[in-house]
């Protein structure tokens, strides 16, 4: 314990420079574990014990340098992408995505929006890895998403709902959201509909809960279970998956209508980035 | 009543309707295909499932356990429109009413009567979670039997730790006895559910074909004999 408690020292100490520190998303999440009574905020008092020492905070370390070294085949950094609040801005730009972008016409969640960072700023080939591969601690992905995320952590979300398309998807994924299909009839309220519930041994969030369901969508997180940084988009592709489903397209406009919704969900609530889930 | 709809088809006249055009980005606004600001939030989502992002948000082509594609399973029926309440609302009284019926008229019980199978096996196919999972992981149903993934939601007995979605099944036959209305009772809930509940979050394991009659009597005998574990 010694010995981890001090190699995140530096961690801590090398990314106090740039991440949104106020407080560090250990005393965020101890913050809604104080505010309200929930088993699920408190289920692993392993995972809460471990936060300073969060594997993420390693990978968006790895994200930092992917960021700002000059990149793919316009060698250019990412700091020529817009994320929402001007090229580069990273200081709260995660908790106000998804968001409509002027350059596509489109509402975009961080994951589609680093795909096209990485294509139409920095050349990058549809097919080439960096691009298609969107999962595991040790993708670019996941990498630069935890970065990105990290200048979010402690802010409270607040995703745009001004632009007449922002709300068309929200309100779409609202009722993504409660749609019911396939062999199980599930939608996300057979889950998260009620707050203090259990599937098996593992502790649900409620909708209704905001200081829960912050923490439930406070992705990227390190999953333990799964020994890899998560994002949003591998959750709702779970989800689909547990309730008999298809597979939800990575980045699809579905996918990012129901993360405009969760977001929504979650709105006022401070983001906890990254964490970790069970 | 309660038959599977062709919404699909209808969303896709309608997105034809709404076609932009070739209008550019600059123009409208609008990056996307249609103006999806011109829908309803339904039309809307089934069209993202269904249309948007060149033949759908999901995985539509692939092959499902059952028979059909993806498209096919991702079509709801009519109970499931019923249920598909924003912030998990109850339906009102009338529609309940019409479930209830209708789900009346969907269970089929077996010839000679509700038996209860193996125990046993009930027990690994009350705690199993494969089958019909589909997309990055496919259960292949030929390597295994579809289990009822009860545990997911209820405690059952207390060896394993069960969820506490649904309500807690432990000594569900030694405190109920197996007179017939008890075992009818139990069957018309693994069968379809809405028979009693309507709009409940448990799935139709018999009217959806997710298990089989084999499986329900064992998963039944799991529940009631006096020697299975639940009982104890």
């Amino acid at each position: 314990m010694l010995k981890k408690a001090l190699l995140a020292l530096p961690v801590a100490m090398a990314l106090g420079a740039t991440a949104h520190a106020e407080k560090p998303p250990e005393e965020v999440l101890q913050g809604l574990i104080d505010a309200i009574d929930s088993t699920y905020l408190t289920q692993s008092e392993m995972n809460i014990m471990m936060m300073p020492d969060n594997p993420a905070l390693w990978v968006g370390m790895d994200g930092e340098d992917l960021f700002h070294t000059p990149r793919g085949p316009n060698n250019v950094s990412m700091e020529a992408c817009d994320f929402g609040k001007g090229p580069g801005v990273l200081e709260g730009a995660y908790v106000e995505m998804p968001r409509y972008f002027e350059d596509t016409g489109k509402v975009m969640d961080l994951e589609t929006r680093i795909v096209h960072c990485m294509t139409e700023v920095q050349g990058f080939d549809p097919d080439d890895p960096a691009v298609t591969r969107r999962h595991g601690s040790g993708s670019d992905h996941m990498k630069i998403q935890t970065y990105i995320a990290m200048q979010s952590n402690g802010m409270e979300w607040n995703n745009p709902l001004e632009h007449p398309l922002e709300q068309a998807m929200r309100d779409a994924g609202e009722v993504l959201f409660a749609r019911r299909a396939g062999m199980s009839d599930f939608n996300c309220y057979a889950c998260h509909g009620e707050t203090g519930k259990r599937v098996r041994a593992s502790q649900l969030p409620a909708v209704d809960v905001p200081e829960e369901w912050t923490k439930a969508i406070s992705w990227p997180a390190h999953r333990v279970g799964h020994d890899n940084v998560r994002s949003s988009q591998h959750r709702v592709r779970g989800c689909y998956y547990q309730m008999r489903q298809p597979g939800m397209l990575a980045g699809s406009d579905a996918s990012i209508a129901l993360i405009s919704y969760w977001t929504d969900l979650a709105r006022g609530q401070p983001a906890v980035l990254p964490d970790m889930k069970r | 009543m309660f038959k599977k709809t062709p919404m699909a088809a209808g969303v896709a006249a309608f997105a034809t309707l709404l076609f932009a055009g070739g209008s550019a980005v600059a123009d409208t606004g609008n990056g996307y295909a249609v103006d999806y600001t011109a829908m309803t939030p339904h039309e809307l989502a089934e069209y993202l499932i269904f249309e948007a992002n060149d033949g759908g948000g999901f995985n539509l082509s692939q092959e499902m356990q059952e028979g059909g594609t993806a498209r096919d399973r991702m079509q709801q029926d009519e109970l499931q429109i019923a249920c598909s309440l924003i912030d998990n609302a109850d339906p009102d009284p009338e529609t309940a009413a019409a479930i209830r019926e209708a789900a009346g008229e969907s269970i089929v019980y077996p010839e000679g009567g509700i038996q209860l199978g193996d125990w046993e096996r009930g027990r690994e196919l009350a705690w199993s979670g494969f089958g019909y999972r589909v997309g990055h992981n496919y259960d292949d149903h030929d390597a295994r039997p579809v289990g009822g993934t009860c545990y997911n939601c209820h405690q059952m007995a207390t060896d394993r730790t069960g969820g506490n979605v649904g309500p807690n099944l432990t000594g569900y036959g030694k405190t109920r006895g197996t007179s017939e209305a008890v075992l009818k009772y139990a069957y018309d809930m693994i069968y379809n559910p809405h028979v009693y509940f309507p709009c409940t979050h448990m799935p139709r394991f018999g009217a959806s074909g997710f298990l089989d009659d084999e499986s329900i009597a064992d998963i039944m005998a799991y529940m009631f004999d006096p020697e299975s574990p639940v009982n104890e």
